[in-house]
């Protein structure tokens, strides 16, 4: 379905010293610097997945979505949605993909919402019965019906990021590409936007690649991660996966009647507050239940939870290498 | 060939819808049109004011009689106001390079230039386009020129070549911002030359500068070649109905430039927030 | 005040930055000034005097009318049209520093910076394409500065004014185009109003806007007696002074109103 193949991406940026003195001698001399915003990525996508990108801000996740989306030329290497090269035939390939930007409507600010799907159908060449079927699943998932003779203006912003899901969604392409689509959005706001990727995935069997830093974003949707920092391709794979190679034990908390916690040889307490104590193990190690029983043997214990290693745990992981 | 056939049916269609939406957005807010419908027509209204008094002042200019600088500047006007229907976008073309305003066009199937210029189409152009026609019919009929159907034909042919031109030329100068990244609003100064170059024959100036005004930065052909050939006014270039067609071509010729370096330009387009 | 000298400064730095900005002007108002000089040189072509001037005077007046426009840039009115537009008015009039005063500190410090980077370029290729601009009499300088003073302000304070009308309904951009085109063409600044007929002449001297450009630029080519010279320029005092009232009138009206619904 999409295949990236090495790609890379470079920014020339002008250097500017600070203050007064600096931007005089900016008029003069000029210091340019090379910035490698992607370097060398290459995977493979392939038709139904939801693939999430993360990264740190300014890790190239944007830049490599936009290359994706046409909206970038590559400085080398390649996208290909459906064996085609985006960057040279823009025109036919992006009638594949919709693309929703978080921070960025397509709507018309002035008129109706109705106009701006209107203006979509002519601009993809929509027919009037695929039209009114999209729009009816649309309006099942997100009931869009009611806010259509609504000015775009009076919206709320989750009113509009509905109205630009189904602009993105209209031409019922393959791939559809969101770039940080839950910013800013109240919590029923970003349940609908996720049951809304949820459904159309699982009816239209949509390929959805999105960027994110939200954690509910990932835990729900993404069965796939590409994390990506400093323009290279640090994992990418299920989050299962990931979370048992990068970070491969649980957490056991364990509460006592007194503040006094007792040490386990195959165990790390990461905290102690209180009558509360948590320990690390790997999983390969050692099971809870032997924990607990050696525990309890030196001391009486009130309470224990486990806690797998959580999304923020791996992203730390993964941001800090 | 019914490919393309087929092609050009879709953008009209799209441009059909993109003319509706502009209208409706007039509607939206009303209070808009009064104040385009007093600004254009001014500054025409007054611009043509001061060549009368130029003219009184200083008698013809270069040969020219108040008539036939009427006819000049009429002509001027109303390519100037197609202009500003068409490719007035152009102008702030660097605010759409840094504000990554060319991410929307870029993921649609159509062509980037022409979504920009097209889903911004300025229906306020029309406030320049009246005071323009009426100053070309005085200047008819006071350097009495008899309308006939060719030469209504050959006004028609101009004007398309001379709409080129000038969009051509905010094509040109709007696309440097992707190599610059930085937006300037070179529309005032742009005007300003074209006033003084497309509403007076260029015959009085220096013949360097006619030279760059012919060859180099064609704007000579957007009014003053054109008008000399309909009034048989000798310009040393051209002369007659082939003046039409030659103003064409060089419209196409600046049209395809522009929209190449444009594409280029395209190419180094950066997007916003990196 | 001291705030407002630090808005100056950061605005001085925020105009050297963009250079392109810088070259691509001198270019585009090199081609207009170049422009201009070969229109007057065609139209005094076989006259002498038109009006009490002739040909060399007025290439001095299109050079120095070329740098004067420099210091006659004003972002007042777009920065309120823009505050408004965006609803941030309120907020922004509750700010520490007054607003009013900030556009004119940036607006200061826009010009601060443009004095080195556009006017004295462009004065120095005039001097070296066109003429050498000299003062007809060195002992008006004193005179046109301080007329270049107020015509700057009192461009400001129409700019202002115009900016202003944000707060009604009326499209600022159009505004911001009559006004633009009222300066344009009815202040001297491309065709003195001495070529236009004696009634018109009457009626624009009456009007602020040959204040702006026409007296200073009269004062440096030493068109008229200094006698006429001080006569204008108590008008155009005078004009500064009406200005004045009416921008304070208005900003407290507008203030009022934004206090009362909150923009």
């Amino acid at each position: 379905m999409i295949d990236v193949n090495s790609l890379c991406k470079d920014y020339t940026i002008k250097h500017k010293g600070a203050g007064l003195s600096g931007a005089l001698k900016g008029l003069v001399i000029k210091n340019t610097d090379v910035i490698h915003a992607v370097k060398d990525l290459s995977f493979h996508i392939d038709e139904g997945e939801i693939v999430g990108f993360i990264g740190p801000n300014g890790a190239g996740k944007s830049t490599t979505i936009k290359m994706m989306s046409g909206i970038l030329t590559p400085t080398s290497g390649s996208v290909l949605i459906n064996g085609e090269d985006i960057a040279k035939h823009r025109k036919e390939v992006v009638k594949n993909i919709g693309v929703v930007f978080g921070q960025r409507s397509q709507l018309n600010w002035d008129l109706r919402l109705g106009e701006t799907f209107e203006l979509l159908k002519h601009i993809y060449r929509i027919d009037a019965d695929a039209y009114d079927k999209t729009m009816s699943v649309m309006d099942d998932i997100l009931g869009i019906k009611e806010l259509l003779d609504k000015p775009v203006r009076q919206m709320s912003l989750g009113q509009r990021v509905k109205g630009d899901l189904v602009a993105s969604m209209l031409h019922s392409p393959k791939v559809l590409f969101l770039d940080e689509p839950t910013i800013g959005l109240d919590v029923s706001a970003k349940y609908s936007l996720r049951k809304f990727i949820k459904e159309i995935n699982r009816v239209r069997k949509t390929t959805v690649i999105l960027t994110t830093h939200d954690l509910g974003d990932i835990q729900e949707l993404c069965e796939r991660l590409i994390i990506i920092n400093h323009g290279v391709m640090m994992e990418d794979g299920n989050l299962k996966e990931i979370t048992d190679r990068v970070a491969p034990y649980k957490t056991l908390v364990v509460e006592y009647y007194d503040e006094i916690a007792p040490h386990h040889e195959k165990c790390e307490i990461i905290s102690h507050e209180g009558n509360v104590a948590r320990y690390r193990f790997a999983k390969s190690d050692i099971t809870a239940a032997d924990i607990i029983a050696s525990l309890s043997s030196e001391k009486a214990i009130k309470d224990v939870s486990i806690e797998e290693a959580g999304i923020d745990d791996i992203i730390k992981i993964a941001y800090g290498k | 060939m019914s490919r393309s056939f087929d092609t050009l049916r879709h953008y009209l269609d799209v441009t059909g819808v993109n003319i509706k939406m502009a209208f409706m957005t007039i509607i939206e807010y009303p209070a808009n049109i009064a104040g385009w419908m007093i600004s254009n027509p001014l500054q025409f209204i007054m611009g043509f004011a001061i060549i009368k008094f130029v003219v009184e002042t200083f008698g013809e200019i270069n040969g020219w009689d108040y008539g036939q600088l009427a006819f000049l500047y009429g002509l001027s006007v109303i390519s100037h106001a197609l202009s500003m229907i068409f490719f007035v976008q152009g102008w702030f073309m660097g605010w759409y390079v840094i504000e990554g305003d060319f991410d929307r066009y870029l993921t649609r199937p159509l062509g980037v230039l022409y979504q920009f210029f097209f889903t911004n189409i300025n229906i306020f152009g029309i406030t320049d386009l009246i005071p323009g026609i009426i100053v070309f019919i005085y200047g008819c009929v006071r350097s009495g020129v008899r309308a006939s159907f060719l030469f209504v034909i050959q006004v028609l042919i101009m004007l398309i070549g001379a709409t080129l031109i000038r969009g051509g030329i905010y094509i040109l100068i709007g696309s440097t911002s992707f190599h610059t990244r930085s937006a300037v609003d070179f529309g005032q100064y742009t005007q300003e030359i074209m006033d003084k170059t497309t509403m007076y024959p260029i015959s009085m100036y220096p013949e360097s500068m006619q030279f760059i005004l012919t060859y180099l930065i064609p704007i000579g052909w957007v009014s003053f070649y054109p008008v000399s050939s309909l009034l048989g006014i000798d310009n040393g270039i051209s002369s007659g109905m082939i003046t039409a067609f030659i103003t064409l071509a060089v419209g196409i010729l600046m049209m395809s430039l522009a929209g190449a370096y444009f594409n280029s330009g395209l190419k180094k387009y950066e997007s916003a927030g990196n | 005040m001291k705030k407002y000298l630090f808005i100056i400064k950061t605005q001085i730095i925020k105009s050297l930055t963009y250079e392109f900005n810088v070259y691509g002007n001198i270019i585009m108002q090199t081609i207009i000034m170049i422009t201009s000089a070969y229109f007057w040189r065609a139209l005094y072509s076989g006259r002498s005097t038109v009006e009490g001037v002739d040909a060399d005077n007025m290439l001095t007046y299109v050079i120095i009318s070329s740098a004067l426009s420099v210091l006659l840039i004003t972002n007042v009115e777009r920065r309120i049209g823009r505050s408004v537009e965006k609803g941030t008015v309120a907020c922004d009039m509750m700010k520490p520093v007054s607003l009013f005063w900030m556009f004119f500190a940036e607006d200061i410090g826009s010009i601060v910076a443009l004095i080195f980077q556009n006017m004295l370029p462009i004065l120095l290729i005039g001097s070296v394409m066109i003429k050498l601009p000299v003062m007809a009499d060195i002992k008006d300088l004193p005179l046109f500065i301080v007329s270049v003073i107020e015509s700057f302000l009192i461009n400001w304070l129409i700019a202002a004014l115009f900016g202003m009308t944000a707060f009604t309904a009326v499209n600022i951009n159009a505004l911001i185009q009559v006004k633009k085109h009222l300066i344009r063409l009815l202040s001297g600044s491309i065709i003195p109003i001495w070529f236009f007929p004696e009634s018109v002449a009457k009626v624009l001297s009456s009007l602020p806007f040959v204040y702006i450009y026409q007296l200073p630029l009269s004062i440096y080519i030493g068109r008229g007696t200094r006698a006429e010279h001080m006569v204008q320029m108590q008008i155009q005092f005078i004009w500064l002074v009406i200005l004045s009232a009416l921008f304070f009138l208005v900003h407290n009206i507008v203030t009022r109103k934004v206090m009362v619904q909150g923009g």
